[in-house]
């Protein structure tokens, strides 16, 4: 079973974030870490992999700095990795991502294809639907729950309040929801392969696509998330207050 | 000239980080409140390879560089000093001579598994009445037809309750003082050795400090790690390293206790806007960040050269006062930061604050250092250039 996980390099969670002076960009405290949901993706490649034998590969897309998140993908197990090397992915859109990765995965052979439900730095979801788009593949989203077996794979993936639990014949694209498997800690001969091991680097040129390949939006500018309104304290007896909690929530807030 | 990590040793660091943030730091409050060894977070980082990353790969290990292991000691520190006694305990002093020494059966019955994490050990040379001054010990080993006889009591025992296996500093001639000193390897339940008293302490607890006492127990001439009277020479080979892993415990502990500091000196606020904003609280700041910077510039240079061959002792105490002295200097600052809050037990202030001060003893006090750096100084007529 070969299966590919599709792996970003995204902010740390932890990293200053604030909006440029210019309005049309981000500074961003230079911290990263692998995209949280790709854990989760290359953790279910691992055992996938343990279970049905086969190879993990990662594949990730950005400048020179991405190496890292592949670098920890084989830190935890991944056979191997490669980097599409282009600095302006940074700033470009899920369509042009998509279609690159897709160009680059066409050159592949595989039973399954990870990736995480989102990107924890602009949360779009998009991408792997889009490449599963490109690829006339079938894909599941959010999933919990993967089994593998003749050829077809069972997914559940996790509604609200439900999770649906899907049959599909492979390959197929799979996204991974929190909840799917605990990632994995590297061992640290893991972690001491991976300092050493060369990642090839391909360039977009190698795959043949042109640097204006198909980014279909742009962004404009950024504005700051609205300021939180105050705190506010509701006194009185508890049976009291809680009505005028429940008369919030329902005629102000509309929440419930 | 070149002061960075290199991109590989910043990927370990990155690395060793984001594990032990996971697995060793959510556990820092309760190690600390319960003082109980934490048997299933050593196995879990012992099956990760951990212990083993100074040694070669033949044996399970992974021959890191000392930067490499200056890196894990302040990444273990980040996450719990408690814990980081233990597991540094565990890579260095408590294997390294059965390591060094240790015949082949030894090496198979104590390290192999002490790498894995399944026994632990522990060196115990400080006494009642001694610490700095080495060639004073008492505890004697004297030699009969089946070996060595040991008697004597040793005290503040890291892991003395739960270690399986500990290197015992005895003098066979104390007329010889550190040229009289042996190291014996000493298995838990060999007769004649017990647990004392435990030493309750306000820092690094989860470590347990502990008394062990030899009662004419006897050991095996195998026990002897190397030659007789050359003990003081053998722990004098991994004193500079001892010495620079604990400059990076401080540093560690100074990072954790700073962006502590840091997060508070953000979000409280006073007089209309985060302290963080007035003068008196960004003076703090300002000299807590270069303290750490220099902590960290003579800790790391140590290493380095250490990795080059060409470490001094002057160096690894350098790096060890300083580094260790920074810390103590930052958690009072993060404490006042904090205000009322710094006294709060929901807050780790208050552990930083009493962890730092365990950093000053092991590996040398800073006045035994001192006296090193200065003995350094008298012999030249300039500054060195390096």
């Amino acid at each position: 079973m070969n299966i590919i996980v599709l792996v970003k390099q995204v902010p740390d969670p932890e990293a200053l974030v604030e909006i440029a002076a210019s309005g049309k960009d981000l500074n961003i405290e230079p911290k990263f870490a692998i995209n949280l949901f790709d854990e989760f993706a290359l953790e279910e490649a691992l055992r996938l992999k343990e279970k049905h034998g086969g190879s993990v590969k990662a594949i990730g897309l950005g400048g020179p700095k991405a190496i890292e998140a592949l670098r920890t993908a084989i830190a935890m197990g991944a056979d191997e990795a490669v980097l599409i090397e282009d600095e302006s992915f940074a700033a470009r859109d899920g369509y042009d991502t998509a279609f690159v990765l897709s160009r680059a995965l066409q050159k592949e052979a595989f039973d399954i294809i990870l990736s995480g439900r989102q990107a924890i730095d602009r949360d779009r979801a998009e991408v792997p639907q889009m490449v599963a788009q490109f690829l006339g593949l079938p894909h599941v989203g959010v999933i919990v729950k993967l089994d593998v077996a003749d050829g077809k794979a069972t997914a559940e993936s996790a509604l609200e309040g439900v999770a649906e639990v899907i049959e599909v014949g492979l390959p197929a694209i799979f996204t991974a929801q929190k909840g799917l498997n605990e990632p994995r800690v590297p061992l640290i001969t893991g972690v001491m392969k991976a300092m050493k091991v060369q990642i090839p680097r391909v360039t977009l040129t190698d795959l043949g696509v042109s640097k204006d390949a198909g980014q279909k939006t742009s962004v404009l500018r950024y504005l700051p998330p609205k300021k939180r309104p105050a705190v506010q304290f509701i006194e009185g007896e508890p049976a009291q207050a809680a009505r005028e909690i429940v008369r919030i929530l329902a005629d102000v807030e509309r929440a419930i | 000239m070149d002061f960075s990590l290199s991109k590989e040793q910043k990927f370990f660091k990155g690395q060793v980080s984001r594990a032990l943030s996971r697995i060793v730091a959510p556990f820092a409050d309760s190690i600390d409140k319960t003082d109980m060894f934490p048997r299933e977070l050593f196995r879990e980082l012992g099956a990760l390879g951990y212990y083993g990353i100074r040694y070669p790969s033949d044996i399970g290990g992974m021959g890191a560089d000392c930067i490499s292991f200056t890196i894990l000691a302040e990444e273990l520190a980040r996450a719990s000093i408690g814990f980081a006694a233990i597991a540094t305990m565990q890579c260095l002093m408590g294997t390294d001579f059965v390591y060094r020494f240790g015949n082949a059966r030894q090496k198979r019955k104590y390290l192999i598994p002490a790498i894995k994490g399944n026994k632990i050990g522990t060196i115990a040379f400080t006494e009642p009445d001694c610490g700095s001054d080495l060639g004073g010990i008492k505890t004697r080993a004297v030699k009969n037809d089946r070996g060595y006889v040991l008697t004597g009591r040793k005290l503040w025992i890291t892991d003395g309750d739960v270690a399986d296996f500990v290197t015992v500093a005895a003098t066979t001639d104390p007329g010889k003082r550190l040229g009289g000193i042996g190291f014996f390897l000493v298995e838990k339940g060999t007769p004649g050795f017990s647990t004392g008293q435990k030493i309750d302490k306000i820092s690094a607890r989860g470590a347990a400090t502990m008394e062990l006492i030899f009662d004419e127990c006897q050991v095996p001439a195998e026990s002897l790690m190397g030659e007789e009277g050359k003990g003081a020479k053998y722990l004098n080979d991994i004193l500079s390293e001892i010495r620079i892993m604990i400059a990076g415990l401080g540093l560690g502990l100074a990072k954790s206790a700073f962006v502590a500091g840091l997060n508070y000196a953000r979000q409280r606020e006073a007089f209309g806007r985060p302290i963080g904003k007035f003068q008196l609280i960004e003076e703090k700041l300002a000299e807590m960040e270069v303290r750490i910077k220099a902590a960290e510039l003579l800790t790391y240079h140590a290493a380095w050269l250490k990795d080059n061959g060409s470490l001094t002792g002057k160096q690894a105490a350098m790096a060890k006062f300083y580094s260790t002295e920074a810390a103590c200097y930052v958690v009072d600052e993060v404490s006042r930061i904090h205000g009322a809050y710094g006294l709060a037990e929901e807050y780790p202030a208050q552990r930083y604050f009493r962890d730092a001060r365990f950093l000053l003893f092991g590996g040398g006090t800073s006045e035994i250092l001192k006296t090193i750096i200065a003995k350094d100084v008298m012999k030249r007529s300039d500054f060195e250039i390096n």
